[in-house]
């Protein structure tokens, strides 16, 4: 006679090695990860306020629960740790900013970085954009976690909100997972494309009202409308509150 | 226990030209196989290059000191228990494994504090008495957070892994306390690594019978005898690492290592069959997890330790 056999929860990567549990996404949870982004992220907030007077409109709209998704024109990587800072610090290990697999997670220290400060979700623009879609799909369905896309694709070179690639659109049609359009003003300024470190400007992060696109059909079409949408919305919180500079 | 007197003990430096020998003639050996003899040793390679970064750092902590070495000692432990956290799913349990933790770091505490009544550096007292007041706050737990479903399992794999990786593991650490620490540690250290890699190849060179099938199918009983074999004639080969040893310390000491080095391994292995998984992590590439690498000597340093203590006392 044998006892039940106990149910034990192992870890998913324990045959992978550092650099590949980084690479992972979802990654599984870990004390020295967790702890080391929770303190990088009190230093960037920090960094923020003090260096350039981060200051954040339309913060009410962000939820307590559920998923959602937090769209925003690139132009510079302070967009992401903007939108990072507003978030609570325990909620931050459930963000998963979307980062490009062919920059983000090539080299060890972007790997790092990408992984244990920002949580990326390693997105492959070219090759695997299917599966990289079916993950954020995945994270959307589990309750709680929020995703944060960069529409444009890439940083702006220019400063100006350049066209929303399809994706987002295919991520959202059909769903009835929030969206909120987001703005970021100055980060071009203080931090651009090629710019090995930022200088001193303001920044001023705009958080717009949820909507979601369950009514649409999933497919294409509706893709594009909500590019076009999001974008446009994108637009009206750059145009509504203009800065003054 | 410094650089200086590392530096100045004829025993520790006798290990690193043992150390350094054996390496140069493992490399050697990989390499008529790999380029004189064409056969195709990749992965022993691999372990090989594992050895290479390994063997350095343990000697490099031993000879800093004993703060070093009990430095070293408690991140093995602590990524050690990490590993076996993951494993066994304890990890989901961030308090219970965090307090697992802080034990592990007691221990090191306890190790590196001065014995109040005697003065001695190590408080044996209270490293042999640490267990009953862990095992009292693994069980506090579930009471503080009111809490019963799945516990008893929790509470079973916490005491496990700390009486495991924590406080046996930890008799390696407190051996840097002793009369003897150059001796002593790099004995044990060098004798199980040497058992297992005897094990490993008289198993691969004549292994026909299996040891434990339901176990661990690779291993065999020649595998086994030969480690042994090897364990039996290190105290006479390595004698000068415990000159006060007479021929009944010596017989003890091949056994502790022979077949507790064996049953340590083992004892793992029965953990790994039990959860499925084939190694404890992958963080040493060719070796498998830290917990891979130090299995044999979770079994073997307390054993040790304590026919030690037994026959001569610590100090």
């Amino acid at each position: 006679m044998m006892m039940d056999a106990w149910r034990y929860d192992t870890a998913q990567d324990l045959d992978h090695t550092l650099l590949e549990r980084l690479r992972r996404c979802p990654r599984e949870p870990d004390m020295l990860v967790y702890g080391l982004r929770a303190l990088a992220a009190l230093g960037i907030r920090a960094w923020l306020r003090v260096y350039h007077h981060l200051k954040v409109i339309g913060r009410e709209h962000l939820r307590a629960e559920g998923s959602y998704v937090l769209v925003a024109n690139h132009a510079s990587h302070l967009d992401t740790l903007s939108l990072l800072s507003v978030l609570p610090l325990q909620k931050l290990h459930r963000a998963f900013p979307a980062a490009a697999a062919d920059y983000f997670f090539t080299s060890v220290p972007r790997i790092t970085v990408a992984a244990v400060i920002v949580n990326a979700l390693p997105f492959d623009r070219e090759v695997h954009f299917r599966q990289s879609l079916a993950l954020c799909r995945a994270l959307l369905a589990n309750q709680g976690n929020i995703l944060i896309i960069f529409p444009e694709g890439t940083r702006s070179v220019t400063g100006a909100i350049g066209p929303f690639k399809p994706g987002v659109g295919l991520l959202l049609a059909g769903t009835d997972v929030p969206v909120l359009p987001c703005h970021i003003d100055g980060a071009f300024e203080a931090w651009p494309k090629g710019r090995l470190l930022p200088r001193p400007g303001r920044l001023r992060l705009v958080i717009g009202a949820p909507r979601n696109y369950a009514a649409l059909p999933p497919g294409k079409g509706s893709a594009l409308q909500i590019c076009h949408e999001l974008r446009e919305a994108v637009l009206d919180l750059a145009a509504m509150h203009r800065m003054s500079r | 226990m410094s650089p200086n007197a590392a530096l100045q003990s004829d025993v520790f430096r006798l290990y690193l030209l043992v150390v350094g020998a054996l390496l140069a003639t493992a490399g050697g050996v990989l390499g008529v196989l790999t380029w004189g003899l064409r056969k195709n040793v990749q992965q022993v390679w691999v372990t090989y290059r594992g050895w290479l970064i390994m063997a350095p750092a343990v000697m490099g902590c031993i000879l800093v000191g004993r703060e070093a070495t009990l430095f070293g000692w408690t991140l093995l432990a602590i990524f050690g228990m990490k590993e076996f956290a993951r494993a066994t799913g304890l990890y989901t349990d961030w308090w219970m494994t965090g307090t697992v933790y802080l034990a592990i770091a007691a221990i090191s505490v306890a190790t590196l504090m001065a014995d109040p009544f005697t003065g001695h550096p190590g408080w044996f007292g209270l490293f042999m008495s640490l267990p009953v007041f862990v095992v009292a706050t693994i069980l506090l737990l579930p009471i503080l957070r009111n809490r019963t479903q799945g516990q008893l399992q929790t509470i079973s794999l916490a005491i496990v892994g700390f009486l495991y990786i924590g406080w046996m593991f930890g008799h390696l650490a407190f051996l840097a306390n002793s009369n003897h620490p150059y001796g002593y540690l790099l004995y044990v250290i060098l004798a199980v690594e040497l058992s297992d890699v005897a094990a490993f190849t008289s198993g691969k060179l004549f292994g026909r019978h299996q040891l434990r099938s339901q176990i661990s199918p690779n291993k065999t009983w020649e595998g086994a005898l030969g480690a042994l074999a090897v364990s039996m004639a290190l105290p006479w080969i390595l004698g000068f690492s415990f000159p006060h040893f007479g021929p009944v310390q010596r017989v003890l000491t091949g056994l502790i290592v022979g077949v507790g080095g064996q049953l340590g391994d083992l004892s793992i292995s029965v953990i790994k069959r039990d959860l499925g998984i084939k190694d404890m992590g992958a963080v040493i590439p060719g070796h498998g997890g830290i917990l891979d690498r130090i299995d044999s000597l979770i079994y073997v340093a307390p054993l040790f330790l304590h026919m030690v203590d037994y026959f001569y006392g610590l100090r």
